[in-house]
């Protein structure tokens, strides 16, 4: 853990530059540049098909990048970097006849763990995800959210530096996302990087700290997620007040509904004049105002919904302050 | 080298608790074992002797009034002629009668009568009789040995070598003949197992969590090496049963301790199977990496396991011409190499030389099928459900 907090403060944990992965007639990534770093949750999002997963696999050494440069841990893939790496594929599976103990024990050794210590952390983290009384059972008798968690358990044992997850919450109920949740929250409190890949965009609000949203192999969203979804949401507010008003200057429409009033702003006016105003009225007091901030399921429809053609998509691009990539 | 036994130690024990693992390794030598027992139950009665008859049409024989078989002391009556002799054995005087034929010394074989549930033993009674009647006033040691026939020590007069002969000649023919035979069911048998347990692999999705941990080197090499020993675990299985089959069925047969094991033989089948083998498992795993599903995967093994069973249509040849162009050619054909050469050495010295560059042929296309093997890895391996095409193949071991 000492090693990952000075990795924290260093270098990212993924870099990533000009990556393009060409199948004979398929662009399946086209251009995608990005940094991930210690200590957060990245999200990577985009609609089936958008190259997502084979982003991932360049990640890790699966498969090949046709160009581009790839980071990970501080240098090209190694044998030791390969130990410091936790994953979750999209397509998983284990072996049917093993029992689960033998499972997690042959992956966490093959992570460089000795048998005793893939043991004791087998034994602590089964514990934690409520799995230990099935550690003896085949693969195969264990039921989907079992098989779920103990998939998830065989990517976090080695307790690796960066943990890729592709959908880790299909297939869980509320109570066991709950489980991994934490445990996710955990690794990325001890610095740990990790990339969740997910269509659960609630998720993704909720833990994310920055995404990237691609689509057709292209980059269309990249940053700090709030500021991408304050982008989105263009310069309105959410205003809940007592009392009424019908005008107000510098609001260019004003709707209202389920007890509060959504205020689009004219154009160059700042949401402070405005509340500046509304506080300055005598008929009314202002209980809460703040700028709309739009879901991120709708942005992600708005961005990845429509047809975008190739001269249209760099102006699409939102890249926020603070990112090298301009559009 | 770590990271290749977990894996092999993984596919092992994963492996041996399969069911059909089971049924194959132990139902097999149960079967032989059964059928060794069986020729005991149905030739092996610890019944007592009847009295004999003997009927001498030649008129040569002086035949005693009894016989000494097993400790048992059976009385022997003579008759003039069939009918007579007949007619005693429906009257259960007797329990079987021997007719001698006329021209017996000219070689007409002498026939026997009996019930057909008849007691194993009297055919061995009879030519007790018959050597005591053929020689009536030899002494007991001499009868004695001549129950017990000459085997011969064989010298090669040109190297001056001892050879063995008899039962010893007769294993050493044998040997390579069972051990091409044996390597054979080998080949056959493991390499479809082992094309299943890649696809198995893929259709799992286990793969895609293992490769991140380790090269598709390591990971090809501990499958194959994991069911390498599995298919030790099912030789040796098959092995005791074979052997106890063997022991069940030729116990008072023949003294198994004139059996010899021709060691050079034993020698150049290790030394030529085990590359050989390992060569077949590497390919096997390739198909598996190539093949869409399980079925195809045991199909396309399956053919490759055939090339294991192949040179056993050759028997023919190799026996007419065992040193002929047909079997040199095959004996160097990596694929074939120690059933040919095994089979060859029944029947002939098979030179050094041709062993050796055998060997080394083996050995080259071994390393070479891992480096193709592992170039296709890593573009099959992902590819759940559908078939390398050849384009893609040539695209991989272009670019790894």
């Amino acid at each position: 853990m000492k090693e990952l907090a000075e990795q924290a403060t260093g270098n990212p944990a993924v870099e990533v530059q000009n990556l393009v992965k060409r199948y004979a007639t398929v662009q399946a990534v086209n251009d995608l540049t990005f940094t991930i770093n210690y200590g957060e949750i990245f999200g990577l999002l985009g609609p089936n098909g958008a190259g997502k997963t084979t982003t991932i696999r360049m990640i890790l050494d699966i498969i090949k990048p046709t160009s581009g440069q790839i980071s990970v841990l501080g240098g090209p893939m190694s044998e030791a970097t390969k130990a410091q790496i936790g994953y979750l594929p999209e397509e998983r599976g284990l072996y049917e006849n093993m029992t689960l103990l033998d499972t997690l024990l042959f992956l966490g050794q093959l992570k460089g763990l000795s048998r005793r210590t893939a043991r004791q952390r087998t034994e602590q983290y089964l514990h934690e995800v409520d799995l230990w009384e099935a550690h003896d059972r085949q693969i195969k008798a264990l039921s989907r959210g079992m098989n779920q968690k103990a998939q998830f358990v065989a990517a976090i044992l080695h307790e690796p530096a960066l943990i890729i997850a592709d959908e880790p919450f299909s297939g869980l109920d509320p109570v066991n996302t709950r489980v991994i949740k934490k445990l996710l929250y955990t690794m990325r409190d001890r610095g740990t990087a990790i990339v969740m890949s997910t269509h659960q965009m609630h998720q993704v609000e909720e833990m994310c700290q920055r995404i990237l949203l691609i689509d057709r192999g292209r980059q269309v969203l990249y940053g700090p997620l709030q500021e991408i979804r304050q982008r989105f949401a263009g310069n309105a507010v959410e205003v809940e007040l007592r009392g009424h008003v019908d005008q107000v200057p510098g609001v260019a429409h004003l709707n209202y509904a389920n007890g509060s009033y959504r205020m689009v702003l004219e154009e160059g006016v700042q949401p402070e004049t405005v509340l500046k105003t509304l506080v300055q009225c005598p008929d009314v007091t202002v209980e809460r105002f703040a700028p709309v901030q739009t879901a991120l399921d709708e942005i992600f429809v708005q961005v990845v919904g429509r047809s975008l053609s190739a001269e249209e998509l760099p102006s699409a691009e939102i890249v926020v302050a603070g990112e090298e990539r301009t559009p | 080298m770590r990271k290749i036994w977990l894996v092999a130690s993984a596919t092992y024990r994963e492996r041996v608790r399969a069911g059909t693992f089971l049924v194959l390794t132990f139902g097999l030598p149960l079967l032989m074992v059964i059928a060794g027992a069986v020729p005991i139950f149905f030739a092996e009665s610890d019944a007592p002797l009847p009295a004999l008859g003997m009927v001498d049409e030649s008129g040569h024989l002086t035949v005693p009034n009894q016989v000494t078989v097993d400790e048992d002391t059976v009385p022997i009556a003579t008759y003039p002629d069939p009918v007579a002799a007949q007619l005693a054995l429906d009257a259960n005087q007797i329990g079987a009668y021997l007719v001698v034929p006329v021209d017996y010394f000219a070689g007409t074989p002498p026939t026997l009568y009996t019930a057909p549930d008849a007691n194993a033993r009297l055919e061995r009674a009879f030519r007790r009789i018959l050597r005591t009647a053929m020689t009536p006033d030899a002494p007991a040691w001499l009868l004695a040995r001549l129950s017990n026939p000459a085997t011969f020590s064989y010298v090669d007069s040109t190297t001056g070598t001892v050879v063995e002969g008899g039962v010893g000649r007769f294993s050493r023919i044998l040997t390579p003949i069972l051990l091409a035979l044996f390597f054979g069911l080998l080949v056959f048998t493991s390499t479809s197992q082992l094309g299943s347990a890649i696809v198995r692999e893929k259709d799992q999705r286990a793969m895609e969590i293992v490769i991140t941990s380790l090269a598709p080197r390591q990971l090809v090499m501990g499958k194959v090496l994991g069911m390498a020993l599995l298919s030790l675990t099912q030789v040796a299985v098959w092995l005791m049963g074979g052997l106890f089959a063997l022991l069940l069925a030729f116990t008072g047969s023949f003294d198994l301790r004139q059996l010899s094991i021709p060691w050079p033989v034993v020698g150049w089948a290790v030394l030529l199977g085990i590359p050989t083998y390992f060569l077949y498992a590497v390919l096997a795993a390739g198909l598996g990496i190539i093949a869409g599903d399980s079925q195809q995967a045991q199909q396309l093994a399956g053919f490759l396991g055939f090339f294991g069973l192949a040179p056993f249509w050759l028997v023919g040849v190799i026996v007419g011409e065992p040193d002929g162009t047909l079997p040199l050619a095959l004996t160097l054909f990596p694929l074939s190499s120690p059933m040919i050469a095994l089979l060859r050495m029944a029947f002939t010295i098979v030179p050094r030389w041709q062993l050796m560059a055998a060997l080394l042929l083996i050995v080259a296309c071994l390393f070479l099928s891992i480096w193709f093997v592992t170039r296709i890895f890593r573009s099959a391996m992902l590819l759940y459900g559908q078939t390398l095409r050849p384009r893609a193949i040539w695209q991989a071991l272009r670019t790894g």
